[in-house]
């Protein structure tokens, strides 16, 4: 029967597709094609509702083979994305990104610059959500080559400056990759989404042309749009602009404040803390130690000997002067209970005294401080530096036993 | 731990997912999905790009055609799991429907028979011996006086055993005589409300039914590999359930030559639930094992040093399935727990449990799974807990206030339709601040520092949804590796990503996450059976039961020897079965090779010598395995040295005096054929308080209805209750009147329950209460039913006190008094007769044995905690 036959193909087509993923899944990109010219026999029947059809899944495997296929060539490669935008209006705009990103990956930044002219002429009735935003990645994308173009431009042109004459009609040049490239880059960043690239891009074409204002006000909705994730990097280039326009100390703290407050392990805290620490002002430099406790309650700063020496020698401080204590000693309430165990065992201190001397120092000064002359690590490490007479860890054992009964007052 | 300088571009939306969903064979395949500038040399003129998906990876090859046994198997029979055909329907009809539209059927009518014919007694026990005179079973025509209150059944019993025969049948309504009897007895007939059973049973059956769909009490997989210390000595320790509950625990060390194998005999534990998962984390050098069961977790401490044994050091139990057990890689002897109520708890072997959270509805939207899993972060004191709807990570220190939501399924990571968490995972043996999530369509890589946007997405594209992942971390400039396991399909799946903390740092700028490599498939366990040599037809059946028995679990070593790279895959199924597979690292050839041939990587196709000897000698064990006899059918027999300790069972050395007085009493009464009224011996001097067992105001008539029952007196119950001798009822009553009178003071239970295990030297104080406990007026006759059959001994629970009439009738102590087995019987039906105890004080059950193998302490696991290697029972 006629149904008998739709439902053979239709699992003949099964077979065929499992065949496939286990040939790929193998890396026998040899095998996988020869089947996929099997299936490409299913387009002539695709009656499927599925939501991805035969003609996106060839495209899918094709392209892998190719990637991969020993003897494909970019040429080959561009012929059969070329057929693939063809199957499937739903999915132009996908294959063509998609055949965008591979010539970029392969260098042939000229090819996916014409790729991407095309695409964003492509105009096929009503365009569905999905098409608009891949339509308005395409726009983003030429912007960002625009970009590329125009910086390339303009350092031919300073160096020609430092050369001492200019060229006037690269200078034109220059100017209209700029328009081009600010008019797309400028629609996809309004868009809430993880820009990080088009923002930096957008930013420099600003900044070189002096509209430090608009720029400003990119970057603060960039950072600040609740609509946006809570992306570190959009305060990270805030910051950095902040640093370059030569802003006040007090914007620059604010605007890193409230980055401690979102990643308080993000790599810009000990800049941070030696800012604040240089501040003249009690609170900030309480939270300057606020900042450095936070960053090392993270598993990833474990064995930051920066962010230990930033932390001791501020605790030092406060030892000498004795003032200040009860900062230290709040820090430290909240944290005595694992803080031993997660950085102040035996076995680290061990660890820590055969890798990395310097950090072995640091931390068992703060060890020595927080926890009093007993504590394990301080014992270890001050024992170990006697035993191979080092000066420094001699003076550390001294200070130590010197402030001890300051230290009790913390620990206790 | 420096954040990437930029990120792929992606959009953010908020909400619900989009996108429909659906299994998509292929959806992994052919995307870059984005590019970034990286690493632009300044002097360079064209920007480099790279994508975040497929950029060439390492090459990694299989070094055998199948994965190798490791261990041998288990002397144990192995049990397989329900299968769908032991509980769905089949039936041509049903083919039909299946074949339109309609899920499964669950074949609920076949399992309620089940239970009805496989236990009578329970379904049908007291009515069916209260009927008993009045159904009759034979083919003679039953008399005239007889017929009054006896009917014939035969018919009826006819057409039952026709039934089966007519299944299906179109015209099985013509039973009417069945559907007659059933509609007459459907209220009445059941020891258990026949709604009640059939909910019960129903429930079980669809729980059944999910659980072969999809079981997640395995999500974590029950399998660990605790690597040496150093990395120099090839010894590592493998540790896996097994047995055939699965509730044996083994610390096995492993040799990893070409062929890993075991060394020595392992360290065992027999704990009391079967093994879901085996978690496990160093710290500080220390290897913590976190074992999870249904209702109980437990928590192993293994020093570095190879060969040292395992320390148990803690048991929780819950009252509530427990769902997750993970061990915090940051603090020695941190674990957490969450339960399928919602709860989720710190649990810390030092400081006890501490409950973060208790919330049984789902985080970002309602979803019905009652799975819960919990993990950590890069801050030691701030956890993950996440349900099917994603993950949030919570403050220990303030759990209520501080949180922020990792991930969600939701259009924010561009999730599909009905997508779900299958399984999340700390990733911070490779990156600190980074975090694996599956789902059943795709893996994510998220970053804590960045939540909700997922920094890696691709689908993965297996058939069934990973359950089991292992991570294996790559040292700076290499990638990490990726294992993805599933459960029912064996599926294995070799992933590589990089991420942005190991990358060179050259001129700031940093690439972010990004997939690379191509996805690669493993050997699984079913896959060997080609390569086995050829059995005998239901041998090979059997073998291919047992090896595609679904995995449970899943782990992973990285071998560097000088150049030589390899890789070490550790499969575990349910039948115990752990199989292993080695990949070796290839160079990857120069860019542009002068040769482009086929750069495939064709596994052997045929096992190497060492491998087929492996394959043999499993064969050979698992043979002597199956040909055992399986012990279950074996007659149940009890062991009873575990019940009584041995100055229990020793007899007194001699009679005493008093039962020799007995025994010359008991002689004398059957040779006159009379009975004993009172077992009182006559020269005993009155007791000075007469105590009595009666609860305060006496047993209602429910507790005296069950009571009866319980002791299979029911009928003489019955007949007390409707009898018409309305002057036995004057006498009981009177009788009891007196009892009352004598009674001063009642007897505390606890006297009563240490006069259970002494009763041989109480004897003589209990001796006058027990006869008057009995109801005089009692009908002499012999109930049948009521005597104990002769096979077991009367089932004592230890807490009762019973009557000594009843210490007698023990068979230990009948056997103790030299009285000869045939005349055990003679004796118990006689004295059964008087022989009713007291109305047992309402004690549940299970309490005494409950106390006795778990420990309500610590201080019974630090008996525990000595360092023995030889099977140390722990209470768990």
């Amino acid at each position: 029967s006629p149904n008998e036959h739709k439902l053979n193909f239709k699992k003949s087509k099964e077979a065929c597709l499992s065949y496939i993923q286990d040939a790929l899944l193998q890396q026998q990109w040899k095998r996988a094609a020869e089947f996929l010219t099997c299936y490409v026999e299913s387009l002539e029947k695709d009656y499927s509702r599925e939501h991805i059809g035969p003609s996106e899944m060839i495209w899918r495997i094709g392209t892998e083979i190719l990637w991969h296929h020993s003897q494909s060539s970019m040429k080959e490669f561009n012929c059969f994305m070329e057929q693939m935008k063809t199957l499937g209006v739903k999915r132009y705009l996908k294959v063509c990104l998609e055949h965008v990103f591979h010539l970029l990956c392969n260098g042939q930044i000229d090819e996916a610059y014409q790729n991407l002219s095309l695409a964003e002429s492509w105009r096929f009735g009503e365009q569905t959500a999905i098409q608009d935003k891949e339509m308005k990645l395409v726009q983003a994308y030429r912007g960002l080559l625009d970009y590329c173009s125009w910086s390339k431009q303009k350092n031919i042109l300073l160096e020609q400056g430092e050369d001492g004459f200019s060229d006037l009609a690269v200078e034109q040049e220059m100017h209209g990759y700029f328009r081009k490239a600010a008019v797309n880059l400028k629609e996809i960043i309004k868009i809430p989404g993880v820009w990080d690239v088009f923002v930096k891009c957008y930013v420099d074409l600003l900044e070189f042309y002096g509209d430090h204002n608009e720029a400003r006000q990119v970057l603060n909705e960039y950072a600040y749009n609740s609509k946006f994730p809570a992306n570190p990097n959009a305060h990270v280039y805030l910051c950095q602009f902040l640093k370059r326009q030569g802003e006040s100390k007090k914007s620059l703290i604010s605007a890193l404040k409230i980055l401690h407050d979102i990643v308080p392990s993000h790599e810009l805290m000990i800049d941070f803390n030696t800012m604040l620490q240089k501040s003249k002002k009690r609170r900030k430099r309480r939270l300057g130690l606020e900042v450095i406790f936070a960053a090392l309650d993270y598993a990833g700063w474990k064995e930051n000997a920066k962010a230990w020496s930033c932390l001791a020698r501020q605790v030092k401080q406060i030892v000498i002067s004795e003032k200040h204590l009860d900062w230290v000693k709040q820090e430290w309430n909240s944290r005595k209970d694992w803080w031993p165990a997660f950085h102040f065992s035996r076995y680290l201190a061990k660890r820590n005294w055969q890798e990395n001397k310097s950090l072995s120092y640091e931390k068992a000064l703060v060890a020595g401080i927080l926890l009093g002359k007993d504590c394990k690590y301080f014992k270890y490490v001050s024992h170990q530096g006697c035993k191979a007479q080092l000066k420094r860890f001699r003076m550390l054992k001294k200070f130590v036993n010197r402030h001890n009964p300051v230290c009790l007052r913390i620990s206790g | 731990m420096e954040f990437p300088a930029a990120l792929f571009p992606s959009y953010f939306c908020a909400g619900p997912p989009r996108e429909e969903g659906g299994p998509a064979p292929l959806a992994g395949w052919g995307e870059h999905g984005q590019v970034l500038e990286g690493g632009p040399g300044p002097r360079q003129v064209q920007p480099a790009f790279v994508p975040r998906r497929g950029a060439t990876g390492e090459r990694w090859e299989a070094t055998d055609a199948a994965a190798v046994p490791v261990l041998l198997p288990s002397v144990d029979y192995w049990i397989p799991s329900p299968a769908p055909q032991d509980i769905l329907y089949r039936s041509s009809l049903c083919r039909k429907l299946r074949a339109g539209k309609s899920g499964a059927t669950l074949d609920f009518a076949r399992q309620l028979g089940h239970f009805f014919v496989d236990h009578p007694e329970d379904a049908f026990g007291s009515l069916g011996r209260l009927l008993h005179k009045n159904f009759y079973l034979g083919n003679a025509k039953l008399k005239r006086p007889a017929r009054n209150s006896t009917i014939r059944m035969t018919a009826l019993v006819e057409d039952i055993n026709r039934l089966e025969a007519r299944r299906g049948c179109p015209r099985q309504h013509l039973a009417s005589r069945l559907r007659w009897f059933s509609h007459l007895c459907r209220d009445w007939l059941f020891e258990v409300p026949l709604e009640l059973l059939a909910d019960c049973l129903h429930e079980e059956l669809t729980q059944q039914w999910s659980n072969l769909l999809f079981d997640d009490s395995l999500t974590g997989g029950a399998l660990a590999w605790l690597p040496p210390e150093d990395g120099r000595t090839p010894v590592g320790c493998l540790v896996h359930p097994g047995g055939q509950a699965m509730n044996h625990l083994y610390f096995q060390d492993v040799v990893l030559e070409e062929l890993p194998h075991a060394r020595g005999s392992p360290a065992q534990f027999e704990l009391s639930g079967r093994v879901r998962q085996v978690a496990a984390a160093r710290v500080d050098g220390q290897d913590f094992v976190g074992v999870r069961s249904d209702y109980h977790c437990g928590v192993w401490r293994v020093p570095g040093k190879t060969g040292a044994a395992p320390n148990p050091l803690q048991v929780i139990r819950t009252d509530v399935p427990v769902s997750c057990l993970t061990v915090s890689p940051h603090l020695p002897g941190e674990l957490s727990v969450c339960t399928q109520s919602g709860t989720v708890y710190l649990w810390s072997v030092e400081t006890g449990l501490q409950q973060l959270r208790h919330d049984p509805q789902t985080m970002f939207f309602r979803d019905y799974s009652p799975w819960r899993w919990s993990d950590f972060t890069a801050h030691p004191r701030v956890l993950s807990c996440g349900d099917r709807t994603g993950l949030q990570c919570l403050d220990a220190r303030a759990p209520k206030r501080c949180h922020f939501d990792l991930f969600k399924v939701g259009e924010e990571a561009g999730c599909q339709q009905g997508e779900r968490v299958v399984l999340p995972m700390y990733l911070g043996r490779a990156h600190p601040s980074q975090y694996l999530v599956t789902t059943q369509f795709s893996v994510y890589v998220l970053d804590e520092r960045l939540p909700m946007v997922p920094v890696l997405k691709w689908t993965h594209m297996m058939k069934a949804p990973p359950l089991f992942a292992h991570l294996m971390p790559g040292k700076p400039g290499r990638s990490h590796k990726v294992l993805l396991g599933a459960s029912r399909t064996q599926e294995l799946l070799l992933l590589q990503y990089r991420d942005s903390f190991w990358g060179v740092s050259s001129g700031g700028s940093q690439s972010a996450c990004q997939l690379v490599g191509t996805p690669q498939k493993l050997h699984n366990i079913a896959g060997c059976l080609q390569h086995l040599p050829t059995q005998l037809p239901h041998r090979h059946h059997l073998l291919q039961q047992r090896l595609a028995a679904p995995a449970a679990g899943l782990a992973a070593t990285l071998q560097e020897d000088g150049p030589h790279k390899s890789m070490l895959i550790f499969q575990l199924s349910e039948a115990g079965d752990v199989f292993c597979q080695r990949l070796t690292h290839k160079e990857t050839q120069p860019p542009t090779p002068p040769s482009r041939e086929e750069a495939t990587t064709p596994s052997p196709a045929v096992p190497s010598p060492a491998a087929a000897l492996r394959y043999r000698r499993w064969l050979k064990a698992l043979s002597r395995v199956c040909t055992e006899p399986p012990r279950h059918t074996w007659p149940p027999s009890l062991s009873q040295r575990r019940l009584f300790a041995r100055r229990d069972l020793e007899g007194p050395a001699g009679p005493s005096s008093l039962q020799r007085q007995m025994r010359q009493r008991l002689r004398q009464t059957m040779q006159e054929g009379g009975r004993i009224q009172r077992w009182e011996p006559l020269a005993l001097q009155p007791p000075p308080l007469p105590q009595t067992l009666e609860l305060p105001g006496g047993p209602d008539s429910l507790s005296t209805r069950l009571t009866a029952a319980w002791a299979g007196d029911w009928e003489q119950w019955w007949e007390e209750r409707t009898s018409f001798s309305v002057a036995q009822r004057q006498r009981a009553l009177r009788e009891r009147r007196r009892r009352q009178k004598r009674a001063h003071g009642h007897r505390s239970l606890s006297a009563s329950f240490t006069s259970s295990l002494t009763y041989q030297s109480e004897l003589s104080e209990l001796s006058d209460t027990g006869p008057s406990l009995l109801s005089p007026g009692r009908p002499l006759t012999l109930s049948q039913e009521g005597s104990p059959p002769a096979g077991s001994p009367p089932v004592r629970s230890p807490p009762t006190s019973p009557a000594p009439d009843e210490a007698l009738l023990s068979s230990q102590s009948l056997r103790c008094r030299g009285i000869p087995k045939e005349r055990r019987k003679t004796l118990r039906d006689y004295l059964s007769v008087w022989a009713e105890g007291p109305p047992e004080p309402p004690e549940p059950p299970g309490s005494q044995a409950s106390q006795l193998c778990i420990p309500s302490s610590q201080s019974q696991l630090s008996s525990a905690s000595q360092p023995r290697r030889k099977r140390p029972r722990m209470g768990f």
